[in-house]
């Protein structure tokens, strides 16, 4: 949209072909972008392309000639309009207006929550707001800006919120704490989440999820033991409620209309675990000085869970343990170590379906006891373990063609591969390249968890946008 | 009488945005320079590309094309010489 914006600006006519269950994030779209009135065609989901194009053809050049109305010749500004005080009244009135519904045609059919993320929230008065902004330094009528230059962020420009590209003070995300049920100590993880704009997914499915690293999380008193991404520990599930009553309230995201996920996942919830440090085998850094920061720096990391969902618990209760301290079972049989008790490498059991679904690097959750087996192995680095995961994962071209994403990633093929050097279209189908990304270091692993020998796999770019943000920046 | 409260509003600040016409249409297709920006979707832009060329033979198409989400927006002497923009679909 920006460059269609971009064109009718500057005098060239357009008309754009899109779907008709996107009219929505069209028009939304359109309207922050200043030309609200742009002219689409809806093309089918499902008439073959030929025959769409039959349909389609004559209204599409209709657009381009058909002469503007009086709405569309019409200039202006627009601005919703805004207050510090949402709303004055008894506090049952003050929660029923938070928990307002909107009824979201198609694609949804259904009541959306105003203000919430669909649960009960606790209202914003004034006084929670104001004990909320004891958790940080920072002043309440400060707009909330980029605390650093890393990725391409720039210090002190303001953050805007997706998708509406919205601004924020630090007293609103306050007030969004304050409904997700935060306490004072948490709000320098809800800013730094804050700042990272809470990007939601557009048409694919798609989730953030959470995770802390650095002594901050032990000092609020976060789960990264038993259940880290699971219920029960207040601020594990407070702060990362807090992503998407962000999201929906600064950032303007509503489903159906601008957010077009269109199975959803459950990351959108969202969920916030923390890194178990003191678990981490001799020489393993955490996330925090993986990304440059400081062992005693604290960090949060708001990571994309892209697509192809969450693969784990592919051993049987007692089935990893036997394979580790025997060489016993279904694990063993496979690597072809019965009878040899480990240090084994679990990985190689997991790896060959990595990339069934889908190319990309990985990000991998895994309990103590299981990083120590890896330690042991002789992975002496996190990044020994990603060199290996990444090398395992060439395939030959011609396997490598039939995953769907890449027709868009190696830009229909034309593009270059970015290993070699060389042009696609002139790779032998027998050439190997890497199907877990352009390099090692986007893989990612987590520690954490309880004792229980499991892990899970996750789809996401973890540099994708470096998704990195000081907590501590927000004290 | 039950206590009144006031409440913060979690919602964010939108900028002032403006809002401008849309660009004046064309008189007829005929003899104009029309862009076909294509974006993916290769099911509906190969069959529109090829009737467009085919059922419309009196414009000057050119075409700009990406397999990826972005456009691939026009230079800036081809923005003196475009009289339209097709652009699909649209991510």
């Amino acid at each position: 949209m920006p460059y269609i914006a971009e064109l009718e600006k500057a005098g060239i006519p357009t008309v754009t072909i899109d779907f008709e269950d996107q009219d929505n994030m069209i028009h939304e779209e359109a309207l922050m972008r200043g030309v609200p009135q742009v002219r689409y065609i809806h093309a089918s989901r499902t008439l073959p392309g030929p025959k769409d194009v039959d349909n389609i053809i004559g209204p599409i050049l209709d657009a381009l000639v058909r002469p503007l109305t009086e709405k569309e010749k019409a200039s202006g500004t627009w601005q919703p309009p805004w207050k510090r005080i949402i709303f004055e009244g008894t506090m049952d009135e003050a929660e029923a207006f938070f928990h307002q519904t909107e009824y979201i045609p198609h694609p949804i059919n259904a009541e959306i929550a105003k203000y919430t993320d669909g649960l009960p929230v606790r209202v914003p008065t004034e006084e929670r707001v104001a004990e909320m902004l004891k958790g940080t330094s920072h002043r309440p009528d400060e707009i909330l800006t980029y605390q650093s230059d890393k990725g391409p962020r720039k210090k002190g420009e303001p953050v805007m919120f997706h998708p509406r590209n919205w601004t924020a003070t630090v007293e609103k995300v306050a007030a969004c704490a304050v409904m997700a049920g935060c306490k004072p100590e948490y709000l320098p993880a809800v800013l730094a989440i804050a700042e990272s704009g809470c990007q939601i997914g557009s048409t694919h499915s798609f989730g953030q999820w959470l995770c802390i690293s650095g002594p901050y999380a032990k000092e609020i008193g976060m789960n990264f033991g038993c259940g880290m991404l699971g219920p029960g520990s207040v601020p594990n599930s407070t702060i990362g409620r807090t992503y998407e009553i962000i999201a929906r309230n600064l950032g303007g995201a509503i489903p159906g209309v601008n957010r077009m996920t269109s199975i959803g996942s459950p990351f959108e919830g969202s969920r916030c675990g923390a890194e178990n440090t003191d678990a981490l085998p001799p020489g393993w850094k955490g996330l925090n000085e993986e990304r440059g920061y400081r062992k005693d720096e604290s960090i949060m990391m708001v990571i994309s869970h892209v697509n192809d969902g969450i693969r784990g618990v592919q051993f049987s209760p007692g089935g990893y343990r036997a394979f580790q301290k025997s060489g016993h079972g279904g694990i063993a049989r496979k690597l072809g170590v019965k009878g040899i008790p480990g240090p084994h490498n679990w990985l190689e059991y997991l790896i060959p379906e990595f990339w069934v679904g889908r190319e990309g690097p990985k990000t991998i959750i895994m309990v103590p006891e299981m990083a120590r087996h890896l330690y042991d192995y002789g992975f002496k680095s996190k990044e020994a373990v990603y060199e290996w995961l990444w090398k395992k994962s060439f395939m030959p071209v011609k396997q490598y063609r039939d995953f769907s994403w890449v027709d868009l990633t190696t830009n229909g093929w034309l593009g270059v591969e970015p290993t070699s050097g060389k042009h696609w279209k002139e790779l032998p189908d027998d050439y190997l390249v890497p199907a877990g990304g352009t390099e090692p270091s986007n893989f990612c692993i987590v520690v954490g968890g309880g004792d229980e020998e499991v892990s899970h796999q996750l789809s996401g770019h973890r540099f994708f946008t470096d998704p990195f943000y000081s907590i501590d920046a927000w004290r | 009488m039950a206590e009144k409260v006031r409440c913060i509003s979690p919602v964010g600040n939108a900028n002032i945005v403006q809002t401008f016409p849309l660009a004046p249409r064309l008189d007829k297709i005929d003899g104009k320079n029309i862009c076909l920006s294509i974006c993916g979707e290769p099911d509906i832009t190969i069959a529109l590309e090829k009737k467009l060329k085919s059922d419309y033979n009196n414009v000057n198409w050119t075409l700009k094309k990406t397999y990826g989400l972005y456009p691939i927006g026009l230079t800036d002497e081809e923005m003196k010489t475009t009289d339209a923009v097709i652009q699909g679909v649209l991510w």
